[in-house]
């Protein structure tokens, strides 16, 4: 009966409970869509280096991640990939041949990293061809093909079909030339990658480097991260010669976004109930005022104190949480439509590329924010009538059952 | 052993400027069953006298024997405690829950006793039968009368078995004919149901029909007499 006499008090001044439920409402569902644009936003930063770039994890020869020189190949390269292939939790391996060299156009040049790659075996691994801008992603029959960044293009005055010019050094330490027809041009989220990153056919480069078949690079792709520490750690003990690092630790940087994501969004949402929690005070503060010779003949007809103020407290709760609650529901369909939907913010993609982050954002949220907040609002709820219910427990009632 | 005893009680409010001495040495014995007023002018300690009876002030000195328990020495809680099991209030602003219905606000005082559901709806509903409200059991406090929000409040004082009943100027909001009706129907519990009634007040019409009538002046009883009249009606 206690829990019930406090909904129906919440419900005494209707108009009062109204605005404070619809401040908390309005405040939830924008706190938890704004959560999600910006989870979304870090989450699809994360997945495209993912797909774009690095796989779930990737395997260099100890020596290549001291010092990343063509000499520093993978050691048996194709029998690393063909045992990589038979784990269960495999989908896709692609060894890249990587070398650091100079893009020449006739009027500029700039470093670039030179990824050697087997076409059909990238695109099972990563989703460069999604970025295709221009042309076509690199086929398996034309020879001395290459796609660049629309960036880097840019830089070098090129269009599509022009030829560039690729100078690094071979495996000999002499300097090696040649010329690539562009075959496309991409634009990922990152213009740095696309500043600094070409590709061509892996067979090029050996041909052009004069050796069978090297990678400097293994990436793989799973199933599912779920495993991912598992299966590196198994690997790294079955190939001790070799260099084995998830996304984790070759994007340090989105690790910690992706580690800290979670406090972030506790700690944003945790300000919009901040401020709440001084409206609730506020509304409940009144409400205690306004009773004062209800609580009184509460306490003189035998109800004790801690009763009274455990019902001040459950009217807090009561109040915070259906505001919480439409707040909630309103901030999920909101954060669902708009995942389905998207936000075009390609009016500042510019701005937002060189972060690495897709002008296409897909609100999302984890599941676990629902009972983290719940929990939250009714922390909140408790903590803002401990001074209404302190005001109320403390009246005489004596005193408080003759005022008016 | 008297119901009620008061010895040497005196009370002095200390909070303002020049102390106010509201009882002084007032020694009052109340019987089972009795009907009492304690009547006197506007702060002459009535509301003291009846605020100490029921535990909703201190002494500041003196000892109150209430059935038998020296309330003096009881702590805050085991105050509301023994107000819960052992005394009516009937106020005189009714002070019912107001989102309550009648039969929750006499339920309430028996859910604070933990009595079992079944128990207290039935009781609920006898006691306001019992006050002639039987047919606005399920009415909430303002779709009702003074008279019966009072008739709802003595229902209520009656719910937790109490030892006798503290009316604090119970008529002082009603008209004429609630104040009489509801008179009437105190005068039927005391007599057929034995229940102690302790009224403050200086409506006439309840000094006419009480028993004993106690009168302070200046916080000292200065009469106490029996009203032998009311006895005969």
């Amino acid at each position: 009966m206690l829990i019930q006499l406090a909904w129906k008090n919440i419900w005494r001044n209707k108009k009062r409970s109204l605005i404070i439920l619809s401040a908390i409402a309005i405040g939830l569902t924008c706190g938890l869509f704004a959560s999600a644009v910006m989870y979304g936003m870090w989450d699809t930063t994360i997945r495209n280096t993912i797909d774009k770039e690095l796989g779930h994890y990737q395997l260099h020869s100890n020596e290549y991640k001291a010092e990343n020189l063509i000499a520093n190949y993978i050691p048996n390269g194709e029998t690393v990939i063909d045992s990589l292939q038979m784990q269960p939790t495999t989908i896709a391996v692609s060894g890249r041949t990587i070398v650091e060299g100079i893009a020449a156009s006739p009027t500029s040049s700039g470093g670039v990293r030179i990824i050697g790659i087997d076409p059909p075996d990238e695109s099972k691994v990563t989703t460069l061809y999604q970025y295709m801008k221009q042309g076509a992603y690199l086929d398996t029959v034309k020879a001395n093909t290459i796609i660049i960044g629309e960036k880097l293009a840019e830089k070098l005055n090129l269009k599509l079909n022009s030829k560039i010019v690729l100078s690094f050094q071979g495996l000999d330490e002499s300097i090696v030339y040649s010329a690539f027809r562009i075959q496309g041009t991409f634009s990922s989220e990152s213009s740095a990658f696309d500043e600094t990153t070409v590709f061509v056919r892996q067979t090029d480069l050996f041909a052009l480097l004069n050796h069978p078949i090297i990678f400097h690079e293994i990436a793989v792709r799973l199933d599912s991260d779920k495993e991912l520490a598992t299966i590196a750690g198994q690997n790294q003990q079955k190939f001790p010669g070799l260099k084995i690092e998830t996304w984790r630790e070759l994007a340090p940087e989105l690790n910690m976004v992706n580690d800290m994501m979670s406090l972030y969004l506790n700690i944003f949402l945790g300000i919009i109930l901040l401020a709440l929690l001084f409206g609730i005070t506020n509304i409940m503060l009144m409400s205690v005022l306004e009773r004062v010779r209800e609580f009184g003949m509460l306490m003189a007809v035998g109800m004790k104190r801690i009763k009274v103020f455990f019902l001040v407290i459950f009217e807090a709760i009561a109040l915070s949480l259906v505001g919480g609650i439409i707040g909630i529901i309103f901030g999920s369909i909101l954060t669902v439509i708009f995942a389905h939907v998207g936000i075009d913010l390609s009016i500042v993609s510019e701005g937002l590329s060189s972060f690495g982050v897709s002008s296409m954002l897909y609100p999302s949220l984890p599941w676990t924010i629902y009972p983290t907040l719940t929990f939250m609002i009714i922390v909140t709820a408790v903590i803002s009538a401990i001074l209404p219910a302190r005001k109320a427990i403390r009246l005489k009632p004596s005193e408080a059952i003759r005022s008016f | 052993m008297p119901l009620i005893e008061l010895k040497k009680i005196c009370k002095t409010y200390s909070e303002t400027k020049v102390p106010v001495e509201a009882l002084r040495d007032v020694d009052l014995e109340i019987e089972k069953g009795e009907f009492s007023a304690i009547v006197g002018p506007s702060g002459s300690g009535k509301t003291t006298a009846l605020n100490i009876i029921g535990g909703l002030d201190d002494p500041t000195s003196g000892q109150i024997i209430v059935d038998g328990h020296d309330i003096s020495t009881l702590k805050k809680d085991e105050m509301i405690n023994f107000r819960l099991h052992h005394i009516g209030f009937v106020f005189q602003a009714y002070n019912l829950i107001p989102v309550f219905t009648a039969r929750e606000n006499v339920e309430f005082i028996m859910l604070l006793q933990k009595i079992s559901k079944e128990e207290r709806e039935k009781r609920a509903i006898e006691l306001l039968t019992a006050v002639g409200l039987a047919d606005r059991i399920d009415s909430r406090p303002s779709e009702l009368s003074g008279g019966q929000q009072q008739r709802v409040a003595v229902a209520r004082a009656l719910a937790s078995h109490p030892s006798f009943v503290l009316a604090d100027e119970p008529t002082a909001n009603l008209d004429s004919k609630s104040a009489i009706s509801l008179l009437e129907l105190m005068e039927v519990l005391n007599h057929e149901y034995g229940m102690t009634f302790v009224f403050s007040t200086h409506d006439s019409r309840v000094i006419k029909r009480a028993h004993r009538v106690i009168t302070l002046v200046d916080g000292m009883i200065a009469s106490d007499v029996l009203n032998t009249s009311a006895h005969e009606n």
